[in-house]
């Protein structure tokens, strides 16, 4: 394997008549990694992963797959397998046939077709099912046959669209599992879009987190919870999501700071001994644990967790005390300082 | 009040089928008895296939349900590939002067077939197609309905089945052929039965472009078999009549249920 990255995207752009597409977005990729790409809805996820799969053509910008520019290349060039969020399997075909569409698209000699579909099936365990009609099969079911169709070829390469969201959620867990474990034993590239950071922190080898159609962060999943670059990474990474004080309210700090604390962090200590005495405005048991939502002006998002079953009333005064060396901190525009 | 407008439905109902049926019925009754017998509405009378001999020797219907047949396929043949590569572009492709063209197309629906009689007919023949089934055919084959039809059916496919037949490496006639007609079959299914029933039955045109026995099909034939000149006899007529529509009659009667099927699917009525 060379040193070069497998996916390349170099300042790539993609705008619709003024309305927001993306902007900026440079990438790099290692073959046989998994990559999340994560933000909320309309952050550009989606078209940026479609530009991968040349579904769209850019604006600006250079892709280059496997040392190959492929920025103009038709979809069918790029030799890449995507699972897209509906499954968008054929209806009017079996599941033998959805699988070894591509196949047979491709002229590929009926005998090594029926082989490479066998693996696949097994591999997905869809084995007995080869002549149902999608109609004819569960959400997972189908959810499967889509991954299949995406294997079978045996590209290197695999876009996922939000595979998992028409999925319930005990589904969702188990199928989150096959996935991984699939990406590692075949040894493939995935890209995977989702909204849902469980899945991105979970799966992802690095994960990209975007908003309004830039970048805001490319890291491991360890560099987003206890790295975040931005306000923004910090506030939607993480349940509860970090919490963002005013520096003016804790004293101590330039003005116009921002800092970040986790709720883990934080821990309730009796009156008078605590940095912040705050006001309890939510608290709500998670089974092994119990989230307080606490406010205080200048601050946004703060809370607790504490063991077990430990509901305050909403208005009880506490305090709360935590260790300076666990702020982060961030500058007017946002932006993560380097460490004080 | 209500019981009453119950039954006024259904009585209403009856009456019309009767009344539709009826010449059929009538057609049927007479050709199988003697003219006077049919005329006479004579109940008791004896059946008969004689009108039958009579009316098979009277005119070569065996090269008129070729021809009716041939010319039927055909029409159903060119509408298939033009419909189907109009409806694409129409459905799916970004041409400019789209939205004009398809306005274009729409507004023969608005022109009775009739009005062109006479233009359909110089151009027939100047192609040199005159006296020929191709020549019959030709004006139909680029059906404003057809062309209608297969955009609506396309225009309802998910733009995913696309997409991932494009990644899957299909270029564009390949999505066409694999993906949108298969999942339009409903739709084929239900033209080829509007298309089929029209040209089986239509008249005027083959009347006027065709001339020769060789290239006239069973509606032309059967209006020259019938014409005064040759002496009306009901009975022959009438056998000779329902031995041009027993071919539709029957592929209805046994596939009712599928037709039916095929048209709700399409969304047509």
């Amino acid at each position: 394997m060379t040193n070069a990255p497998f996916v390349v995207m170099k300042a790539v752009a993609k705008r619709w008549n003024g309305q927001l597409g993306v902007e900026d977005i440079s990438l790099d990729i290692d073959e046989g990694s998994f990559v999340a790409l994560l933000g909320p809805s309309g952050c550009g996820k989606s078209t940026s992963l479609r530009l991968l799969a040349g579904l769209e053509i850019p604006d600006e910008g250079q892709i280059l797959i496997d040392g190959r520019d492929v920025t103009t290349s038709a979809a069918s060039d790029r030799n890449l397998s995507m699972v897209f969020q509906s499954y968008a399997l054929f209806p009017h075909l079996s599941v033998a046939e959805n699988v070894i569409f591509g196949l047979k698209v491709r002229r590929v000699p009926r005998a090594e077709r029926a082989k490479k579909m066998k693996r696949a099936l097994q591999i997905t365990g869809l084995e007995g099912l080869e002549h149902r009609k999608p109609g004819e099969l569960s959400g997972g079911q189908r959810q499967r046959v889509a991954l299949a169709r995406a294997i079978v070829a045996g590209q290197r390469l695999c876009l996922m669209d939000e595979p998992l969201s028409n999925l319930d959620a005990k589904l969702r867990n188990s199928v989150r599992k096959d996935i991984k474990k699939l990406q590692r034993d075949l040894g493939i590239t995935v890209i995977y879009v989702t909204h849902d950071q469980t899945e991105a922190m979970s799966m992802a080898d690095k994960v990209v987190l975007m908003k309004d159609g830039r970048i805001q962060q490319v890291g491991t999943p360890d560099d987003l919870y206890n790295r975040p670059a931005n306000t923004f990474v910090a506030e939607f990474v993480g349940a509860p999501p970090m919490a963002l004080i005013q520096s003016s309210v804790l004293g101590g700090f330039d003005a116009s700071l921002t800092l970040g604390l986790r709720a883990e962090h934080v821990s309730i200590v009796s009156k008078g001994e605590g940095q912040l005495s705050c006001t309890v405005s939510e608290a709500e048991f998670l089974g092994s644990e119990t989230l307080i939502g606490l406010s205080h002006e200048g601050t946004v998002g703060l809370s607790v967790l504490q063991p077990g079953l430990a509901l305050l009333d909403e208005g009880t005064t506490v305090d709360i005390a935590f260790d300076a060396a666990n702020l982060h901190k961030f500058n007017q525009e946002g932006d993560r300082m380097s460490e004080v | 009040m209500n019981t009453v407008l119950r039954y006024i439905e259904p009585a209403g109902a009856i009456l019309l089928a009767v009344i539709w049926i009826s010449p059929l019925m009538f057609a049927f009754w007479a050709a199988f008895h003697s003219t006077s017998d049919a005329v006479n509405f004579n109940l008791f009378s004896a059946w008969t296939l004689d009108n039958f001999r009579t009316a098979w020797d009277g005119a070569p219907w065996l090269r008129y349900f070729l021809n009716t047949f041939l010319l039927v396929t055909v029409v159903l043949i060119g509408q298939f590939i033009l419909t189907t590569l109009a409806g694409f572009a129409f459905a799916k492709l970004d041409f400019p002067g789209k939205n004009f063209v398809f306005i274009l197309v729409l507004m023969q629906l608005f022109i009775l077939p009739e009005v062109l009689i006479v233009e359909n007919y110089a151009m027939v023949s100047r192609l040199g197609l005159f006296d020929s089934i191709l020549g019959v055919g030709m004006p139909y084959m680029a059906s404003a309905f057809g062309i209608f039809l297969m955009r609506q059916s396309f225009k309802s496919v998910p733009i995913e089945l696309h997409e991932a037949a494009r990644i899957e490496g299909c270029g564009l006639l390949g999505i066409l052929w694999r993906v949108y007609v298969p999942l339009a079959k409903p739709t084929y299914l239900a033209y080829a039965l509007v298309s089929v029933s029209t040209h089986w039955n239509n008249f005027l045109w083959p009347l006027i472009v065709t001339n020769s026995p060789e290239t006239r099909p069973l509606t032309v034939g059967l209006s020259i078999f019938g014409a005064p000149e040759n002496g009306v006899d009901i009975s022959v007529i009438s056998a000779a009549t329902m031995m041009s529509v027993a071919p539709l009659l029957l592929a209805f009667l046994l596939f009712q249920r599928q037709f039916v099927q095929a048209f709700l699917r399409a969304g047509i009525k």
